[in-house]
């Protein structure tokens, strides 16, 4: 699964671009967006329009960038070690199962879809929750963030897609504030007018659970950066507390978990970029997805940790990855939900352990 | 230069041919009942297979080819470990192919090169490596076996322990101290001594597994000629230090951990825990473990493809590599309840032996660096952690 040097540069570019919205480290626009509405800010979604993110998953005969998930995650990446809030998966996501329809006006920024699919906590399935009968979308779908700023909603139904106004006739929103300052919303569709597109959410849903595990890879980098530099910094007992074995050990440790967390996400996208389907992509998501759920909570949890008593408080900024961890660990299946699903997949490394089990 | 062996080309093969190539040559060359075996092997079980390998050139992989060494490049060498490994091919008495060979090509004088070089791939010296002491273990620096200059004879005195297979060898490599004062890593040189030698005393020490695996080493007024000294005085430690390079990554090959969980697997379905969800939420985990550190195992490697060296970071690996396969033995001793305290394997089935595979796992987190000091380095030199 090596990548080429070619690839190796684009994904080098769109990193650095990232540093137009925000710094690695800098989360001064995450904590501005808290508990503000949309939680976003329009401005820069249009921003990240110009830039091909919108629709980087998009084929570029259908007006996309045409870029595989290797530059995807390399971006959520970075996004997520800025906790940046704009809703970019769940926007992706809609756009990419758009594909031919996703129009210019989305792409560019202009006009705002999220992808609407879960029926309930806890679930992997966009069949169920809302349903299209005679031309008419009834139901609900859950924990859609970022809501609240959305122009439109892609709703997936078991006969298709639905394309819903904001401000369609017959849809409420209802909004859940959530630990990271936005919202989670429950949308109540009753006999909202609509036609049905084409479409199968599954493979988005992946596509989407493995970018979200690419953004807690930028919480986990960007909490640890905070935290190892709070050790080298922070004095007790007239030393650095970095030079105690144990929190020096325990650093370590976290580290190992961010680089398990890198290799699993990176190798799950050149995975699916390199055409798996079925099984094969779906274990390798549900592999990166349950690593970077666990590693991410146990990296901000540890954070606050090795923080003492000012990781506690609302002023210092570890303690907002723990909450946009909080956030995320589960969203699109949180680790226990895809341990499960990979253990009921024809394992990755059945061929590798049972080519040992042969013996003489 | 002596070239014993004409060895084939192997560069020219593309990779995939030369995966296929070791594959075949395990298939059609190693014993079969040397085949994955629970202890690590004496000479006198080994030798066939040693010099199987010897006179096919296959012995000494990362060895130039002038030297009667496979010439690999590093990508070549992963494929001819991991082959090896997932083969379950016996572990040679390998100090002098792996540890003393490469340092010899880099630091040795021509008359070394050309007289040990052949012997260790003719087999007529088995090499045993002498760096720990009782007192210098994770500290190695601070070994205090001395060695004194007397006319032409260097003069040693000391002991050495943790000598893998010292028994079976003839000649020993040793750091010894040749200067007190000064940093501590200054005053180490790298001897060569033949283990026939008077004043040479060898005490095998029982491991856990009660093994006769590796020995103590005592030297009293041990003679060896002044010309044994290898590279220049006071030297020895950047010498040995810097021997470990790339190689290091294979201290973190999943294989070690995937044939453990093959077993951990093997030995569920024989117990009949295979269908208990408890058990198959916690052997989910380990496999997922075991994927992801696959996963970070091939991107150090693709990093040895693209010619790359390796840092510090590296000990992530085996760090990682070690503990999840203690953990996939913690869990055999689980599920094999009173089978655990057993001496011998359950119904006398070798690939059905938790408390073996168990104890083995032990010395894994403390061989080729301990977990705690590899920790320690990792802080420093990759976090930036203060002293």
């Amino acid at each position: 699964m090596s990548i080429d040097a070619d690839r190796l540069e684009n994904i080098r570019m769109i990193r650095d671009s990232a540093q137009a919205i925000a710094r690695r480290g800098d989360v001064r626009r995450a904590r501005d967006w808290r508990d503000r509405l949309p939680g976003f800010d329009r401005a820069v979604w249009r921003k990240m329009g110009d830039l091909g993110w919108i629709g980087l998953r998009v084929d570029e005969a259908d007006g996309g960038s045409g870029l595989g998930m290797l530059e995807f995650c390399a971006l959520a990446e970075e996004l997520g070690a800025t906790l940046t809030p704009e809703p970019l998966v769940a926007a992706a996501a809609a756009v990419r199962l758009l594909g031919r329809n996703a129009g210019s006006d989305r792409l560019s920024g202009d006009r705002i879809v999220l992808l609407a699919w879960q029926e309930r906590a806890g679930s992997l399935d966009p069949a169920g929750g809302a349903s299209f009968a005679g031309g008419r979308l009834s139901g609900c779908k859950r924990l859609v963030p970022a809501a609240d700023g959305a122009d439109e909603f892609l709703v997936t139904t078991e006969s298709g897609l639905v394309l819903v106004p904001r401000d369609a006739a017959g849809l409420t929103i209802e909004l859940l504030p959530a630990q990271d300052g936005g919202h989670l919303a429950t949308l109540h569709f009753d006999g909202v007018q609509g036609e049905l597109l084409p479409g199968d959410a599954g493979r988005v849903l992946d596509e989407a659970a493995l970018a979200t595990a690419a953004y807690l890879l930028g919480v986990i980098e960007g909490a640890l950066a905070l935290t190892v530099d709070y050790l080298k910094t922070r004095r007790q007992f007239d030393v650095p507390i970095g030079s105690f074995q144990t929190l020096q050990h325990r650093a370590v440790d976290l580290t190992l978990q961010a680089a398990l967390t890198r290799a699993s996400v990176e190798s799950a996208a050149a995975c699916l970029d390199g055409g798996a389907v079925g099984a094969e992509a779906q274990a390798a998501v549900s592999r990166a997805k349950a690593r970077a759920s666990d590693a991410a909570m146990l990296v901000t949890r540890q954070a606050i940790q090795l923080h003492g008593g000012i990781g506690y408080t609302d002023e210092c900024d570890v303690g907002l990855y723990l909450r946009k961890a909080m956030v995320l660990a589960p969203a699109y299946g949180g680790a226990a939900l895809h341990r499960r699903r990979y253990a009921a997949l024809q394992s990755p490394m059945d061929d590798i352990v049972d080519g040992v089990a042969d013996g003489p | 230069m002596t070239t014993p062996t004409q060895t084939p080309d192997f560069d020219a093969l593309s990779d995939e041919a030369f995966r296929a190539a070791v594959q075949t040559f395990l298939a059609d060359h190693h014993p079969r009942h040397l085949r994955n075996p629970a202890k690590r092997l004496h000479w006198d079980e080994a030798r066939d297979w040693y010099l199987i390998l010897a006179s096919h050139g296959w012995l000494a992989p990362s060895w130039p080819r002038r030297y009667g060494g496979m010439g690999l490049s590093a990508s070549k060498q992963l494929i001819y470990v991991d082959e090896f490994e997932r083969f379950g091919a016996a572990r040679l008495p390998d100090h002098g192919i792996i540890l003393l060979g490469p340092l010899l090509i880099r630091h040795g004088s021509e008359e070394q090169k050309s007289h040990f070089l052949p012997k260790i791939l003719s087999g007529e010296h088995i090499w045993c490596q002498g760096y720990s002491e009782p007192n210098a273990g994770s500290d190695l620096a601070s070994l205090r076996t001395e060695a004194v200059l007397d006319g032409e004879e260097w003069v040693i005195n000391g002991q050495k322990t943790w000598t893998t297979l010292a028994q079976d060898a003839n000649w020993i490599f040793l750091l010894v101290r040749t200067a007190k004062g000064g940093r501590k890593q200054e005053g180490i040189s790298f001897l060569l001594a033949p283990m026939d030698s008077p004043g040479i005393t060898v005490r095998p020490i029982l491991n856990i597994h009660r093994h006769d695996e590796f020995c103590e080493v005592f030297f009293d007024n041990v003679r060896v000629p002044k010309s044994n000294l290898v590279g220049e005085i006071n030297r020895g430690w950047s010498m040995a230090k810097a021997l470990l390079g790339f190689e290091r990554i294979f201290l973190g090959s999943p294989r070690q951990s995937a044939h453990a969980l093959a077993r951990l697997k093997h030995l569920a379905r024989h117990l009949g825990a295979w269908d208990d969800p408890v058990f198959r939420d916690r052997y989910t985990q380990l496999a997922l473990d075991l994927a992801d550190h696959n996963a970070l195992f091939e991107t150090f490697a693709d990093r040895l493809r693209r010619g790359e060296s390796l840092g510090a970071d590296v000990s992530l690996l085996k760090i990682h590599q070690s503990e999840l396969f203690q953990r996939i033995t913690d869990t055999m001793m689980e599920i094999a309840a009173e089978h655990a305290g057993l001496l011998d394997p359950i119904g006398g089935d070798r690939d059905l032996d938790p408390a073996g595979l168990f104890l083995t796992a032990r010395a894994a987190t403390i061989y080729g660096g301990s977990s705690e000091v590899q920790r320690n380095i990792l802080a420093k030199s990759v976090l930036g952690l203060p002293s």
